[in-house]
């Protein structure tokens, strides 16, 4: 590439210094944080009061950083589930649907098993419903990728649009079993109360929007991290995302790995949906449409770099965004939500644009002419 | 320079051009020039530097020292588009074209002077005239996708040619081709001259080259050996060029060859496509012996080597491993009937790049739920000092490796901690290494020999096979058409066997 006449060279790094991988990502975050302030001083509110408002109302204040927990939760899994997937170069962006099918799954459990159990058996029967379905909602383009290699991009990105009118159908379009019998309002129907959590209270009297869900995906990355890490499981898929024809010659299976990962990316989607039921919902509700927690988590994973614990790191920082924003619209000054969306924008390409810095050496040199 | 000095002064010269890698003197101090209207053959085996020297002349590579001279007067190339200006063009061994583009977009793409919108009828006709001229026969709208690979190889030739090249550089252009497509590659190459053009001509197949050239220069381990003129060319002479037998090999043979048959390959029939890739293939290797199996690239040593090592399943034949039927067990079947491999693609396929050594040594071992990766770091440890690996430590990504000591790690696997593998098969174990680390991969194979296993070694480096090897045979097209004790093999019937020549 040549710029006023000098060439910018980029190399792959052999190795990259330590010191780079805390430096990119602030570097990253400060650069965002500029161009949302450009944002800001050009609609005419002042960048840094802005910040401090967001920072406030998205992670320092009390009810601040108990909604941005809550939403984090199934952030959470949305983000291990695309960082599951992508680990292993399969580009799973079907989050979103599988999340949607979990809510559905797991509503399911809610009404039809929960009344019979107890909740430290209902709760647990819940999510994993929502992680069958989640799972089962990939399960197609999983077998059409290990099978004939079809893209699963395209595939799972479909299946989000059918799952979205899923939804729609079930509470909007139809008065079928999800939606709520004992109004014309559409609504959902709600859950058996056994398979329903409280609020974190954190030892006060209030009430949060933190469920003990949060607890549970928190709990689910790290075993998540440490998993991959020392089992065969773990080893085999990392072998086969570095090389494929090393799989195949240690006499690795390719589909059942393949199809495996995506079923699992899917089951983490679905919990995250089934968490939004047990927590906050307590039916499938439309309400979970409008947020984009799946494809949000896409972002995530990408901010954590596919690392599992990380990715806590990321939802929460994503979510404190989110919540931050929305608070500033309700302010007395109110500052548009367009701006927390560009914040969050701006944080993901420049985290991705500094993954450029960290694999590569950056060099700029005056063009020599050829001597012909 | 004056008048009559250039009009005499051949097309290209390179002096003393030298040009390293991490690791490895790629060409040292090579000279060499082509005239006008001449074919020029570099000759050598893998490794050889030929590459990198046909990379340096065409100004994709810049040479730490030397220089080139275009028609007399000297010229500097700082990329491949300063040699196009100088109508140098090479087609690479490995075809840069655009799949989904028609012949004529590739033929275009990245031509400078390309305008905003393409005249297409333009440009069809103009490739539709070269491809006549030249004897190249292709449709310009044809998609390249889906074209053979000769055609492929013709679009890159059109391409040099459309962009105004007069000095080609043919990087292995036989290297994929089936025997009738070379010979049209060949009138090519005569049509080229004809009409004035220089063509540098790289290869490893003895065989055909003496048909095609004008002369020949042989390169090995990055040096000129040795450079023959039409005619003088006999291919037992430069078999000698090419394998060095200058330098003093000292061979060596079992010492304790028994007659316990571990391997066995009996009338092994392979297909792909429709065609016949291994044909009625038979083979013992006994315990203690090592059995070496030569031939040029692409006659089939590779898929020989998957169907032993259980990744490929042949239609017709057995192969047993210890007494144990493996040619429909998978790699997992035969690794337990006790075989272990050595492929040729030592990081890409044999390593996990990316992964460690410790993360390597686990690769071909029965693993439970769990990863026993502490008994591997001991094992690597022990490996390291043993073998005198050059790494950081056991937990450096095995990319970071040279390639003797990736080969070492690979070998480590195979030959030690794969327990009670007592058949192991080991292709091109020195491709791309330095004489030291061939040594030392030498010497592990023979230690592995006298400890009883039973090796078979394919290898196209001949010099190789004649070191190692207490029986040679040659595959040709998929079968085996010479078979010789190592002892009193004969290099001139072995050469002429690998090139498919009457023996
Ligand atoms: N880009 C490169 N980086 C590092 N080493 C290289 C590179 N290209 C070639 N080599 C090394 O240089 C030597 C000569 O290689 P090459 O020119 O490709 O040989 P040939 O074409 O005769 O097979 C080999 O040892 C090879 O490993
Ligand atoms: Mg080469």
């Amino acid at each position: 590439m040549i710029v006023f006449g000098r060439r910018v060279r980029m190399e792959q790094r052999l190795t990259t210094p330590s010191s780079l991988l805390v430096v990119v990502p602030v570097l990253s975050v400060l650069f965002a944080l500029v161009v949302g302030g450009v944002f800001l001083a050009l609609t005419g509110h002042p960048p840094i009061g802005t910040y401090l408002d967001l920072l406030d109302n998205g992670y320092t204040s009390f009810y601040g950083i108990t909604d941005t927990l809550g939403l984090a939760t199934p952030l959470v899994c949305t983000g291990l589930s695309a960082a599951f997937a992508f680990r292993m170069n399969l580009y799973s962006i079907g989050q979103e649907g599988q999340m949607y099918l979990g809510m559905i799954g797991g509503t399911w459990a809610g009404i039809v098993l929960a009344d019979a159990l107890p909740t430290a058996i209902a709760v647990p029967v819940v999510l994993c419903c929502g992680a069958l379905s989640g799972a089962a909602w990939v399960a197609l383009p999983a077998l059409l990728r290990a099978r004939l290699g079809t893209s699963e991009i395209v595939s799972t990105l479909l299946l989000n649009y059918v799952a979205l009118n899923l939804v729609n159908y079930f509470i909007f379009g139809s008065t079928g079993f999800f939606r709520d019998p004992t109004t014309s309002f559409p609504q959902g129907r709600t859950v058996s109360e056994n398979a329903r959590l409280s609020p974190l209270s954190f030892f006060t009297d209030k009430v949060t929007n933190t469920y003990p869900t949060f607890v549970i995906a928190v709990v689910l990355a790290v075993s998540l991290f440490w998993l991959m890490k020392v089992s065969n499981y773990g080893y085999e898929t990392t072998v086969y995302a570095d090389s494929p024809n090393t799989a195949r010659y240690a006499g690795m299976n390719s589909t059942w790995l393949q199809s495996s990962v995506l079923l699992i990316s899917g089951a983490l989607a679905g919990v995250g949906g089934a968490m939004y039921v047990v927590g906050p919902a307590g039916k499938v509700d439309p309400g979970l449409l409008q947020i984009g927690l799946g494809y949000a988590g896409i972002v995530v994973a990408a901010l954590a770099r596919y690392n599992f614990v990380a990715v806590i790191l990321a939802a929460v920082l994503f979510a404190g965004l989110r919540t931050g924003g929305n608070a500033l619209q309700a302010s007395s000054d109110p500052v548009p939500i367009a701006i927390a969306v560009v914040l969050q924008g701006a944080v993901l390409l420049f985290a991705l644009g500094g993954e450029l810095f960290r694999r590569n050496k950056v060099t700029i040199v005056r063009v020599k002419q050829a001597v012909a | 320079m004056s008048q009559a000095g250039r009009a005499v002064a051949p097309a290209l010269v390179a002096r003393g051009i030298t040009k390293r890698f991490p690791g490895v003197v790629a060409n040292d101090s090579v000279n060499f020039d082509v005239a006008r209207g001449e074919v020029h053959t570099l000759l050598g085996e893998n490794g050889a530097g030929k590459s990198t020297l046909a990379s340096v002349l065409c100004g994709l590579y810049r040479p730490e020292e030397g220089q080139l001279l275009r028609n007399g007067a000297e010229i500097r190339l700082n990329s491949p588009r300063d040699g196009l200006s100088q109508g140098i063009a090479m087609v690479h061994q490995h075809f840069r074209l655009v799949d989904r583009f028609t012949v004529a977009e590739n033929v275009v793409l990245g031509h400078k002077s390309l305008s905003f919108v393409l005249d297409n009828a333009a440009i069809e006709e103009r490739v539709a005239s070269i491809t006549q001229e030249f004897g190249l026969p292709l449709d310009p709208r044809a998609v390249v996708g889906e074209l053979s690979a000769g055609e492929r190889q013709r679009v890159e030739i059109v391409k040099a040619l459309y962009q105004g090249a007069e000095l080609l550089l043919l990087d292995e252009p036989t290297a994929l081709l089936a025997p009738p497509e070379v010979e049209k590659l060949f009138i090519t190459v005569r049509a080229m001259t004809h009409a004035g053009k220089s063509v540098v001509f790289v290869s490893h197949k003895l065989g055909e080259v003496v048909d095609i050239s004008d002369r020949i220069t042989v390169m090995r381990a990055g040096k000129v050996t040795g450079s023959v003129r039409r005619g003088d060319a006999d291919v037992r002479r430069l078999a000698e060029l090419m394998v060095g037998r200058e330098i003093n090999i000292v061979p060596r043979r079992a010492k304790s060859p028994t007659s316990d048959v571990l391997l066995s390959i009996s009338q092994v029939h392979l297909e792909r496509e429709g065609a016949e890739i291994l044909t009625d293939i038979n083979l013992e290797g006994r315990a203690g012996e090592i059995v070496g199996v030569s031939g040029v690239a692409g006659n089939g040593q590779r898929d020989l080597a998957e169907v032993v090592a259980g990744l490929r399943m042949p239609q017709r034949g057995n192969v047993t491993v210890c007494g144990v039927p493996t040619s429909r067990a998978g790699a997992l079947g035969a690794r337990r009937a006790g075989l272990a491999y050595v492929p040729e693609d030592r990081l890409g396929t044999g390593l996990a790049p990316s992964l460690s050594m410790v993360d390597n040594l686990v690769l071909t071992r029965k693993r439970g739920f769990i990863v026993d990766r502490k008994s591997a770091l001991r094992e690597s440890e022990g490996f390291i000092r043993q073998l005198e690996i050059k790494t950081p430590g056991p937990l450096t990504p095995t990319r970071k490796l040279s390639g003797g000591n990736a080969q070492k790690v690979l070998l480590a696997r195979e030959l030690f901690a794969v327990s009670g593998a007592r058949v192991l098969i080991v292709c091109s174990p020195t491709r791309g290494l330095d004489v030291g680390a061939v040594e030392a991969v030498h010497a592990l194979l023979d230690e592995a020999r006298d400890a009883g296993k039973a090796i078979l070694m394919i290898s196209e480096d001949l010099d190789e096979v004649m070191t190692l090897a207490d029986r040679v045979m040659v595959l040709y097209r998929g079968r085996i058409t010479l078979e010789q004790a190592g002892i009193d093999a004969d290099l001139d019937r072995i050469g002429r066997a690998m090139a498919g020549l009457a023996s």
